[in-house]
């Protein structure tokens, strides 16, 4: 049997955390729960691995935002969250795909649209047609809708975002330094870390 | 029009006008007194004229009195003045600030084109405030006086306004709402003319709201508007009051670990295991499930006594918030209260509970929570707390969150221990939500004050050029929604003034005194008629005002001063004054009002005008314990300033760094282009700190040198070059330094930006911020360090 693998995933967007209970235990919970963070692990096949993700489900509320960065640093894929009954709750998205781009400082992080509440079709906001145009603006990240309630697609949306986190480690492992970023003058990391060692001078003193 | 429809709340107007657009729900107006008790609403109507009394008056500058109460009450209005335009800066500065973090981490790390140097320099070079202007022209001047008086005194069209913008233009157009319409924080008729319009906003959303389970929970306008306003002074010091001692004694515990999720502290477990004795014993499994972790009888016990102390801290937490529930600043339990009454409108049948769960949602979740979790973005701490401390606040506040709520533990089932705590607290905590309700609602007053403010002649605002703009453009840009009918104020007052200029550059924005005053004005004689009282009682009012006046401008120990007070000698003496015509004028006033009353049987001369003397006396009583109350708000808002002030000079010194760090980088890079030429290379310094002015400043965080040589260590700081410094530790008596540390500013802005708070030199570990700091104001060149 191969080694279980573990990854990191960060569920960020508007304040729809409620819905999201169903992602993990299959019970409907109706409830009125706004969430600072909350974490579980849920273990998922992809490709015939065995793969458990510890997810990090996050508040939609503003006010938390100045938590958001450390959430970043953390997280190895996201899911990008929005209600489809709320146009804003998509706009939003664009400003956190920014902030992981900047702070992962990396292009292609793992990244899944996800527009949610699809059981209510009636109060439809986002047409099918924006969300896909915002993956393709993405390099086409994949977009999935899902509902909770039904327990469509939920699954899907793990699975995929597992397998592109599986396919860049292994692409990470081959590339051992990454080419494609230019920078200019010297590797910056190799000299910070003689910078910040404090140098010695003379004997050693006891004090 | 006349002053009196024009004056009406809204809800009046509104409903009479048909220019009231069909999705504007006219803010109620609640009336606070039962019908039965009409002797306590004339008293407060009485309160409330000899307020407007007293209130124009103080206007009056020849009638200025000078007492210890005026004094203190002068210094509480100029205070409060100050909190209020520095709050107002350091929302502007946050704003640059939180631009920059994001701008200076891609030049960080090599990623930014010139262009876009160029960009964020000249974005830091405008930082400055602005500086004072004027109009070219006074009868713009004017005409936006006029759109600024109809906007603050009928808050019904911001409201309307909020709804309309989209999320990107909430925040300019807040700034300018909450930081400058309604910018006075402690004027009560700007306060609750800002909560008027919070309501209609509120109102809207529960009315359009088709969830319960959604309401006030999306990121709206509305939720923007509740985190601006509660970053206001009086939100500011509320915090501070009630968390900034706990979580200062929590952070201190750097490595107390209070997890309680049974797989990591499973995981942790194995880990220190694994480093004490090098293997694994077989009866542990490297990994396990949530399940298993939970049943481990070692895990349970690392878990039980923390549990115990997390509900300590929580109880901590939640007595002091309980008990400080008179210190809660108006406006917020104002809101609570209006959610309530809108929660109990539309959910008739709503139980308590649920309605405790909404109050919550605003108060723990949008108020108390973020401050908890994010201590250091709201002032309360000055360093971010390590992993175990920041684990704990949060813990901490999912405790309190889940008092809020119905709790469910279907995604952290571990949480369910925590159950009991739960249990103990829940019925104390929704009693104090329902208290934090309880209180007084103001549009009585606030129909008074806007009677003020209309006599008023000297009404103004200071507002940015920018700032007045945005606000035409978005008026504009809605004009077909907010101003449908033609004839409306608003429509007419956008008519006048045409198309919104555009945006003016940083550098040519002006900050501009514009005088309010309204269009449509009435003269002041209506005002009585509109009041609805007597000629009789306005000279009881203007009576017992002017005594009270004269009272106060007499020496404390005058003969006519004692106790029971004899009006017609008070007015006599005041007439008889020399050298002093203001109090000569009062007097013989006083002595013909006495008459005049005494004429109409108001008052009878035959018991010393015992109905107007008492309340004269009682007036003078109330004074006295009002200067107590103005001296210990005195001392309340000294320390908001204070703090608010340290947080302007960490965002101003932060500023300064991005600055100094930027044009280093363009002056190096401008440098390489020109073939090397290094002109003002030369070294600064070498500046010598001794260890204990390095450890009192906050720059030595920790230091392992023993107490008694410390007296013997001290260090250099030198640049050699722009951006890069040298500090070395030196051994009193030694040559040579015993350490030197090589510094790039590049490094210790990334540290920053990786909140690592620790710079190491062996013996001592400085704190990166205070290093930048420190570096900055010594070091500063004129062009980058």
């Amino acid at each position: 049997m191969r080694p279980q693998r573990e990854y990191h995933i960060v569920v960020l967007g508007a304040g729809v955390p409620m819905r999201r209970a169903q992602f993990v235990q299959n019970v409907w919970i109706e409830s009125y729960d706004p969430t600072i963070e909350d974490s579980y692990r849920k273990q998922i096949e992809v490709d015939g691995r065995q793969c458990i993700l510890e997810i990090l489900d996050t508040a939609g509320t503003e006010q938390f935002t100045a938590m958001r960065e450390l959430y970043m640093k953390q997280g190895q894929g996201f899911l990008l969250v929005f209600s489809i009954t709320s146009m804003s709750s998509l706009n939003e998205l664009s400003e956190l795909r920014e902030q992981i781009i900047r702070i992962k400082d990396d292009e292609n992080v793992p990244i899944v649209i996800v527009g949610n509440k699809s059981d209510l079709e009636e109060d439809r906001a986002v047409p099918r047609a924006r969300a896909f145009g915002l993956s393709q603006k993405w390099g086409n990240a994949p977009y999935y809708e899902t509902s909770a309630r039904r327990r469509a697609n939920v699954n899907e949306v793990f699975v995929d975002l597992c397998r592109q986190i599986i396919r860049k480690d292994s692409e990470g492992s081959r590339t051992s330094s990454d080419p494609n970023r230019k920078r200019e003058g010297p590797n910056r990391h190799d000299r910070k870390r003689d910078n910040r060692r404090p140098r010695r001078r003379g004997p050693c003193v006891i004090l | 029009m006349s002053v009196a429809t024009m004056l009406q709340p809204a809800s009046r107007q509104s409903r009479a006008s048909s220019s009231s657009s069909s999705s504007f729900q006219p803010v109620a107006r609640q009336n606070t007194m039962s019908s039965h008790d009409t002797r306590s609403l004339r008293q407060s109507k009485r309160m409330s004229v000899t307020a407007l009394y007293l209130s124009m008056s103080a206007k009056d500058r020849d009638l200025e009195i000078s007492d210890d109460l005026a004094r203190a009450q002068k210094h509480l209005r100029d205070l409060k003045s100050r909190i209020s335009s520095q709050s107002k800066k350091n929302f502007v500065l946050e704003k640059d600030v939180r631009y920059l973090d994001s701008r200076i981490a891609l030049l960080i790390q090599n990623r930014m084109a010139l262009e876009e140097q160029n960009e964020v320099a000249s974005h830091l070079d405008d930082t400055a405030d602005p500086q004072e202007g004027f109009f070219p022209n006074d009868e713009r001047t004017q005409k936006y006086g006029n759109l600024l008086f109809l906007l603050q005194s009928e808050p019904r069209h911001i409201a309307h306004l909020c709804r309309l913008v989209s999320m990107a233009e909430i925040d300019s157009l807040l700034q300018t709402v909450m930081f400058t319409i309604y910018g006075n924080q402690y004027e009560s008729r700007e306060e609750h003319l800002l909560l008027t319009m919070f309501q209609s906003v509120l109102t809207y959303q529960f009315d359009n709201t088709p969830e319960y389970s959604s309401l006030l929970r999306q990121n709206t306008p509305v939720s923007r508007m509740m985190t601006t306003y509660t970053r206001r002074g009086p939100g500011q010091s509320y915090l501070k009051q009630v968390l900034a001692d706990q979580i200062n004694a929590l952070i201190e515990l750097r490595d107390v670990d209070l997890e309680i999720n049974p797989l990591k502290v499973y995981e942790s477990m194995i880990k220190q295991i694994e480093e004490e004795t090098g293997s694994l014993p077989d009866y542990l499994a490297r990994s396990v499930t949530a399940e298993d972790a939970a049943e481990n009888a070692q895990v349970q016990a690392i878990i039980a006594p923390r549990l115990k102390m997390l509900t300590d801290i929580a109880n901590g937490f939640i007595t002091t918030i309980i008990d400080s529930v008179d210190e809660a600043p108006y406006g917020i339990r104002w809101i609570c209260k209006q959610i309530r009454s809108l929660s109990r409108r539309k959910y008739p049948d709503a139980q308590d509970q649920t309605i405790c769960t909404l109050i919550g949602g605003f108060f723990f979740l949008r108020f108390i929570n973020p401050a908890i979790v994010t201590p250091r973005s709201y002032m309360l701490i000055d360093a971010t707390p390590t992993d175990k401390p920041r684990r704990t606040l949060t813990l901490i506040a999912k405790m309190i969150q889940n008092l809020a709520n119905k709790p469910s533990y279907a995604k952290e089932p571990y949480m369910a221990s925590l159950q009991p705590f739960i249990q103990q607290n829940k019925e104390r905590v929704n009693k104090f939500l329902l208290d934090l309700c309880e209180v007084q609602d103001f549009y009585e007053s606030l129909e008074m004050d806007n009677y003020v403010a209309l006599s008023k002649r000297d009404l103004e605002l200071q507002i940015t050029l920018n700032e007045m703009y945005v606000m035409h453009g978005l008026l504009e840009k809605h004009s077909a929604s907010l101003a449908q009918d033609q004839y409306s104020h608003l429509s007419v007052l956008l008519q006048e003034l045409g198309g919104a200029p555009p945006q003016v550059p940083r550098k040519e924005n002006r900050t501009i005194t514009v005088p309010l005053f309204s269009k449509w004005e009435t003269a002041l004689d209506d005002l009585t008629a509109a009041l609805d009282i007597t000629q009789e009682e306005v000279f009881f009012m203007e009576a017992k005002s002017t005594f009270v006046q004269i009272l106060r401008s007499l020496p404390q120990n005058t003969s006519v001063a004692r106790r029971p007070l004899r009006l017609d000698r008070i007015a006599e003496a005041a007439a008889t004054l020399k050298n002093d015509a203001v109090m000569v004028r009062k007097g013989i006033r006083t002595m013909e009002l006495l008459s005049q009353l005494q004429d109409m049987g108001v008052i009878d001369r035959s018991d010393e005008f015992s109905l107007l003397r008492d309340e004269v006396e009682q007036e003078l009583v109330h004074l006295g314990s009002l200067k107590e109350k103005v001296l210990d708000e005195t001392r309340k808002l000294e320390e908001v300033f204070a703090t608010i002030r340290d947080h302007n000079a960490y965002l101003v010194g932060q500023l300064e760094t991005y600055k100094s760090y930027l044009h280093n980088v363009r002056s190096q890079s401008e440098g390489k282009t020109r073939g090397g030429k290094t002109p003002k290379n030369q070294e600064l310094g070498p500046y010598k700190f001794t260890h204990q002015q390095l450890e009192k400043e906050g720059v030595i965080r920790r230091s392992n040198v023993p107490e008694n040589r410390r007296a013997n260590i001290y260090f250099m700081f030198k640049s050699p070059l722009p951006g890069t410094f040298v500090i070395s530790l030196h051994y009193k008596g030694r040559a040579r330094g015993l350490l030197e540390l090589d510094l790039k500013l590049d490094d210790l802005l990334e540290m920053q930006k990786d909140n690592l708070e620790d710079l190491d030199l062996e013996y001592v570990q400085f704190n990166v911020t205070k290093v930048l700091a420190l570096l900055n104001k010594r070091f500063a060149r004129k062009k980058g360090w």
